[in-house]
Formats: C-alpha cells, sequence, structure tokens
C-alpha cells in the first residue's frame, strides 16, 4: 500500500495540474482574482473530480468502452450540478463571483482526464487518492495565484467580502497594481510561477545528479 | 446487438440513477438558496427603507395571497415586517411598475400609521444615466414621509417622465397592497 501515498502526493508536485501538467487552465486564469476565489473554485474541482473518480471506478466493469466517455460526462455533469447547488445554497457571494466557471468545470479537462486515464484502470481506493492528490493539488494552485494577484492587485490577503475583509498587507499609501486583477496579469503571474517551480525541478535535478 | 443492448441499458441506468439523485439535493437545497437570493438581492433595498428594527425582516418574511391569475392560481406576495419588541411598526412591500424599459421593481416600506418611510429600487433596465436617476436618494427621497391615502404623486425628474412615472406606479402597487391587506400586514 505504499504506492497509494505515491498516488495522493504526485498530484502536489511531479503531476500538479495548472503548472506541471498545464491543464485546466481556463478556471486557473479567469478566476483566481482573490485567494478565496481560486480557492473556491479549487475546493469545487476537488470534490467532483474526487466522485467522479470513484463512481467511474466503482462503474468501470460494468460500463461499456464504447460509451465511455458520454457515461464519464453524465457522471461528472450530476457532481457538477450538485457543487452548483450547495454553492448557491450556502456560498453564495462565492457562486456569483464564480458565475459561469462552476457549470464550466464539466469539461474541466483534468476531471476527464483522470477519469479516463486513471480511474478507469484502478481499484477506487487508489482512484480516490488520485483524486485528492490532484484536487488539493489543483486547490492550492489556485490559492497562492490567486493570492498573490489579490496581493499585487489589491493590497490585502484572503478578501472575502467587506464583512470579512482578510488581512490587509501593503502599507497604506500602497498603489494598487490593478494590472494583475485583469486577465494579462494572470498570464504575468502564472508565465512567473511556472518559471520559478522550473527553476526549482532544475535545481532539484543537478542536487540529484551530483549524489 | 448484444452489445448495443448493453450500452443502451448502462447509459440508461447511469442517466436515471443521476436525474433521481440531482432531483434529491434539488428538493434539499431549494428552501436555503430561495433565502440566499432574497438575503442578497432583496436585502439591500429591505435594508434602506427600513430602520429601527430588532428583527430580521428577511427571516420573518410572510407572503400575502393579493389575488389570482387567469388560470386561477394565486398570486402571492412577499412582505417584510419590521418589528420592534414583537411589534410590527412597519412592513416593506415589492411593487413594480413599466418603465421606460421593461419593468422597475420599487420596494417600499410603509410605517403603521400609513406613511412611506422610503423606496428603494431593487431592479432595473433604465437608460443608464437618463433614466437611471430615478435609482439616486435625491429622486426616492421625494417618496419619503407621503400619507398612502390617495395616489401618491411626486414630482418626476426631467428627462425621464417615463421612468418616473413608472416608479409612481410601482410604488402606488405597493401603497394598494398595503392598503388592502392592512388587517392581515399589521
Amino acid at each position: 500500500m505504499a504506492s497509494l501515498r505515491a498516488e495522493f502526493t504526485k498530484g502536489l508536485w511531479q503531476s500538479l495540474p495548472p503548472f506541471r501538467l498545464v491543464l485546466g487552465l481556463c478556471p486557473t486564469l479567469a478566476v483566481t482574482t482573490t485567494g478565496i476565489n481560486g480557492m473556491g473554485m479549487g475546493l469545487a474541482t476537488t470534490f467532483v473530480l474526487i466522485f467522479s473518480n470513484l463512481f467511474v471506478s466503482l462503474l468501470r466493469r460494468f460500463i461499456p468502452t464504447q460509451v465511455r466517455i458520454a457515461s464519464f460526462i453524465v457522471i461528472i455533469a450530476s457532481f457538477v450540478v450538485i457543487v452548483e447547488l450547495l454553492m448557491q445554497a450556502y456560498f453564495y457571494q462565492l457562486f456569483t463571483v464564480l458565475g459561469i466557471f462552476i457549470p464550466l468545470i464539466v469539461v474541466n479537462c483534468i476531471i476527464l482526464g483522470r477519469a479516463e486515464a486513471f480511474a478507469s484502470k484502478n481499484n477506487p481506493i487508489r482512484s480516490l487518492a488520485d483524486g485528492m492528490g490532484i484536487g488539493l493539488g489543483f486547490t492550492l494552485s489556485l490559492l497562492v495565484l490567486g493570492s498573490i494577484r489579490e496581493l499585487l492587485g489589491a493590497g490585502t490577503l484572503l478578501y472575502y467580502d467587506a464583512a470579512r475583509p482578510g488581512f490587509h498587507i501593503m502599507w497604506a499609501s500602497f498603489e494598487p497594481f490593478a494590472f494583475m486583477l485583469k486577465p494579462p496579469g494572470a498570464f504575468v503571474a502564472l508565465g512567473i510561477l511556472l518559471a520559478f517551480m522550473n527553476l526549482i525541478s532544475q535545481i532539484q535535478a543537478q542536487r540529484g545528479g551530483g549524489r | 446487438m448484444r452489445d448495443i443492448i448493453r450500452m443502451i441499458v448502462v447509459l440508461t441506468l447511469i442517466g436515471a440513477a443521476s436525474g433521481l439523485t440531482l432531483s434529491a439535493i434539488y428538493g434539499l437545497t431549494k428552501a436555503p438558496i430561495e433565502y440566499q437570493t432574497i438575503k442578497f438581492v432583496k436585502e439591500p433595498a429591505v435594508k434602506k427603507v427600513l430602520t429601527g428594527y430588532d428583527n430580521d425582516p428577511i427571516l420573518d418574511r410572510t407572503t400575502i395571497t393579493v389575488g389570482a391569475d387567469e388560470r386561477g392560481k394565486p398570486i402571492e406576495l412577499v412582505v417584510f415586517p419590521a418589528k420592534k419588541d414583537g411589534e410590527t411598526f412597519a412592513v416593506a412591500i415589492e411593487g413594480h411598475g413599466r418603465g421606460y424599459h421593461g419593468t422597475i421593481g420599487v420596494m417600499v416600506g410603509v410605517s403603521k400609521h400609513g406613511e412611506i418611510t422610503d423606496i428603494g429600487i431593487t431592479s432595473h433596465s433604465e437608460t443608464p444615466g437618463i433614466g437611471s436617476r430615478v435609482t439616486e436618494d435625491t429622486f426616492t427621497g421625494r417618496f419619503q414621509g407621503r400619507p398612502i391615502t390617495g395616489e401618491i404623486q411626486v414630482d418626476g425628474i426631467s428627462g425621464a417622465t417615463y421612468s418616473s412615472k413608472g416608479v409612481m406606479s410601482a410604488v402606488n402597487e405597493a401603497v394598494g397592497y398595503v392598503t388592502e391587506f392592512k388587517k392581515e400586514l399589521f
């Protein structure tokens, strides 16, 4: 069962969805205007990912190969609607901010990708571990990217709404760098993070080679 | 042939199971979603027109039946009461009127003595910068303190006559409900 751990941790670095695999960029770039928005999107995706992985894995012998994609999409879409209803009922503000990007989780390639490439070939427990790992990695990536953009673009961290403004980090005379909150700012932030991650990997590889 | 039947059966079963689950979840989340929508869409207007209450007007909302449509279905109206020490002293009720573009929704606060406390526009699609001026306090303030006897008229905004009239007819509709159902409301 040592591999169970491997299935979980691979989503955190080795195949970290938006940075390593460069998958699921649409929500990554669109909703990460604040850390909380990014995290909300990440958690919604994680919920869908865990359950779709579980059910695809449970039904993998039962679903004929010819209609597998259609079946996966129905399963994924059901969980997306569930998450949408739950968010609307309990996190209405997040729901209004994320808007169209919640239903669009259906076409998020990370989820269909995991269902097709992993859950349909592995047992439910391993699929759950895989879903949690990838989902957590995705959530953390969006939280980090959102926080960087929020810090530079608005000077705050973990802002939710007027009643829960999070932390005001920057000094009082700090002029918000509004560019970071706009779509091009998302690309710039993502590019810098990607470069940074590649640098770390390179250093790791060099150290590994030296041994 | 057997393959095709199997595909049909599997897809039907998956579709039916997810449909069933979704309808159950929909039923469970219906009430909270309704509450949230009212809270975030109507609450700002309700808070503007009612003051000095110690209850949650959104939670204490009641519905009154104000008549029936052509097919005999009852038309229901949501009322937000403002209470102090358990006593309703004012209500907020929404009326609708035709503006220059589509319908204008107006939340009207009416006190127990039959005066308008304030009004707030909940929804409109008037021309930005022209008709939309009816949402400003300088216009909505003109309704403050008006007694609800007879038809309520205020000075319109020049250049936005249709929008002003739309707001007035919405206010009169809401006030009409309050006058008609006064016994049930207070």
